[in-house]
């Protein structure tokens, strides 16, 4: 079976397409529904969580160790398989899907973790470049080529990272700020629908963590991109979310624009698993 | 009960060590009795008899092309071995165990058995050597490769899976520059074991300086003998230097 060549894919195979927005849930782009999740030691790591993600969007996520963050990330991206429930990307339902089928979903979605992630031995174009292997199944690419009609486009989202002068250098040689850019700029070559970030600022200096918020934020907000992000930090979160679900136990807490979050809320979510 | 189980095994280790001593039957007394005898022998052995230095380049040439080609044919072939042997990258748990059970067989076989297996095949000459190295190389970097991948940082591979990338692309784009300067430098490191192994494949006619000095060897012409031992020596330290050089460069 070979991915090589663009033919026309079949109807459910096409990537997905926004849903037509409604009226209650209206620019959705990531919709989460009852997305349970029982590991095979009886562990119930999620329960029941609903939850959506719109267009032009940053989403935050909070939650102490353990309550599931991570693990809703994992079930949104596949990685892990939820025990019930479906993530509807646009409209196509993820749960349902895998191999190639699934492969193409996740051209969409893309993600970013605590660490870049980057092939260090290799050029920083080289690593953003890598964003674009899914739309370009080719001989050449299977071969280790970077596909030349994306390098300027790598080169273009490079610079909206504000590191397009730092193109040849070698991803080993850049700092960890530096680095999660880089991550980022590789996920926006992907031309995303929705971006997941998790933790992405856990091993950032402070500086460091305020630019890659502001990145994120300016990517909800000019570039109309729905992300999802898990923090710890509950200051970033206050400072840059636009809305913030807490969780707790593998269940939402709270589900609420920011401004109608209290510290107290926030607390609860953390002492409550304390106490 | 700490102290008293580690007491336990300082003795059993001791135990092992004088064991391996019987059995080798270790007689530093004889050691010092034969010195003068060594000492003839290097005395026989001066001064190196230059006169044959014409006669052995080609055959010192030969050595290191033994194991030029058989660490080559090796790499060639150790690399989709490993890949299937390394438990992170496998397609197949069946490929891995069998592949693994290859890698472990023309490990355990000594070079100096596949030689002799080869020259009964082929006949006399290098080409014999040359597959020797080149079949024990696979098991020895089959080996060492798969343990490299294995013990990969598998981040970047699992964020380029993420992108919607085919199992081809993030093996091409992810295992491999993540790898490869590591599998390079084991490559190298092994040129240098060959050359070295080459030297004794000449023993059983396989091509190389190893004939040359058995030959010298057995028809008592020590000052040869020590002028070849010289061109090895330079060889080696050649190989080594060149090896090591490379994988500097590498790092």
């Amino acid at each position: 079976m070979s991915d090589a060549g663009l033919a026309e894919p079949a109807p459910e195979q096409r990537l997905p397409d926004e849903r037509p927005p409604d009226e209650k849930r209206p620019g959705v782009r990531l919709s989460i529904r009852g997305i349970s999740l029982r590991y095979p030691n009886g562990v119930q790591a999620l329960s029941g969580v609903d939850l959506d993600v719109r267009a032009g969007e940053l989403l935050i996520v909070l939650g102490g160790n353990g309550c599931g963050k991570t693990t809703l990330l994992r079930c949104i991206t596949r990685a892990l398989a939820p025990t019930t429930g479906q993530v509807w990307l646009g409209a196509t339902d993820l749960t349902s899907l895998d191999g190639r089928q699934l492969r193409r979903a996740r051209q969409v979605l893309a993600m970013i973790g605590q660490h870049a992630a980057l092939v260090r031995r290799r050029s920083v174009i080289a690593n953003v470049a890598c964003g674009a292997l899914a739309r370009h199944k080719t001989i050449w690419t299977k071969l280790g080529g970077l596909p030349p009609s994306e390098l300027p486009g790598a080169l273009g989202c490079l610079g909206q990272v504000g590191l397009a002068d730092l193109a040849g250098r070698r991803a080993g040689n850049l700092s960890g700020g530096q680095a999660q850019r880089v991550a980022i700029a590789r996920a926006l070559l992907q031309h995303p629908l929705v971006l997941l970030a998790d933790e992405p600022v856990a091993s950032l200096d402070p500086e460091a963590a305020n630019e890659i918020m502001r990145l994120l934020r300016r990517l909800a907000h000019d570039q109309g991109l729905a992300v999802l992000c898990v923090l710890h930090q509950v200051e970033l979160a206050f400072a840059y979310a636009d809305r913030v679900v807490g969780m707790r136990n593998g269940r939402v807490v709270f589900d609420r624009q920011r401004a109608e979050v209290a510290m107290d809320d926030v607390q609860r979510l953390y002492t409550a698993r304390a106490a | 009960m700490a102290i008293a189980l580690r007491a336990v095994f300082i003795v059993l280790g001791a135990g092992v060590v004088v064991q391996a001593l019987v059995v080798v039957q270790a007689r530093p007394q004889d050691l010092v009795s034969g010195f003068y005898g060594m000492v003839d022998i290097v005395r026989r052995s001066m001064p190196p008899d230059f006169s044959v230095l014409p006669d052995a380049a080609r055959p010192a040439l030969e050595t290191i092309d033994i194991g030029l080609f058989g660490t080559v044919m090796g790499v060639i072939l150790a690399v989709p071995l490993s890949v299937l042997a390394a438990a992170n990258v496998t397609p197949s748990r069946w490929l891995y165990y069998l592949s693994r059970a290859i890698i472990g067989f023309t490990r355990a076989v000594p070079d100096l058995v596949w030689a002799l297996l080869f020259v009964t095949a082929v006949g006399l000459g290098p080409f014999p050597g040359g597959l020797a190295l080149a079949v024990h190389s696979v098991g020895m970097l089959g080996r060492l490769f798969a343990e490299t991948i294995e013990n990969m940082d598998m981040a970047p591979i699992d964020a380029l899976s993420l992108t919607g990338a085919s199992r081809l692309q993030v093996f091409t784009h992810g295992v491999v520059p993540s790898v490869l300067p590591a599998l390079a430098g084991i490559g190298l490191y092994r040129l240098d074991e060959n050359i070295r192994s080459s030297l004794v494949l000449g023993f059983v006619g396989a091509g190389g300086i190893g004939f040359q000095l058995l030959t010298a060897m057995n028809l008592f012409q020590y000052r040869q003998v020590s002028l070849l031992l010289i061109v090895v020596f330079i060889i080696v330290f050649a190989a080594e230097r060149l090896s090591a050089i490379c994988r500097e460069r590498l790092a």
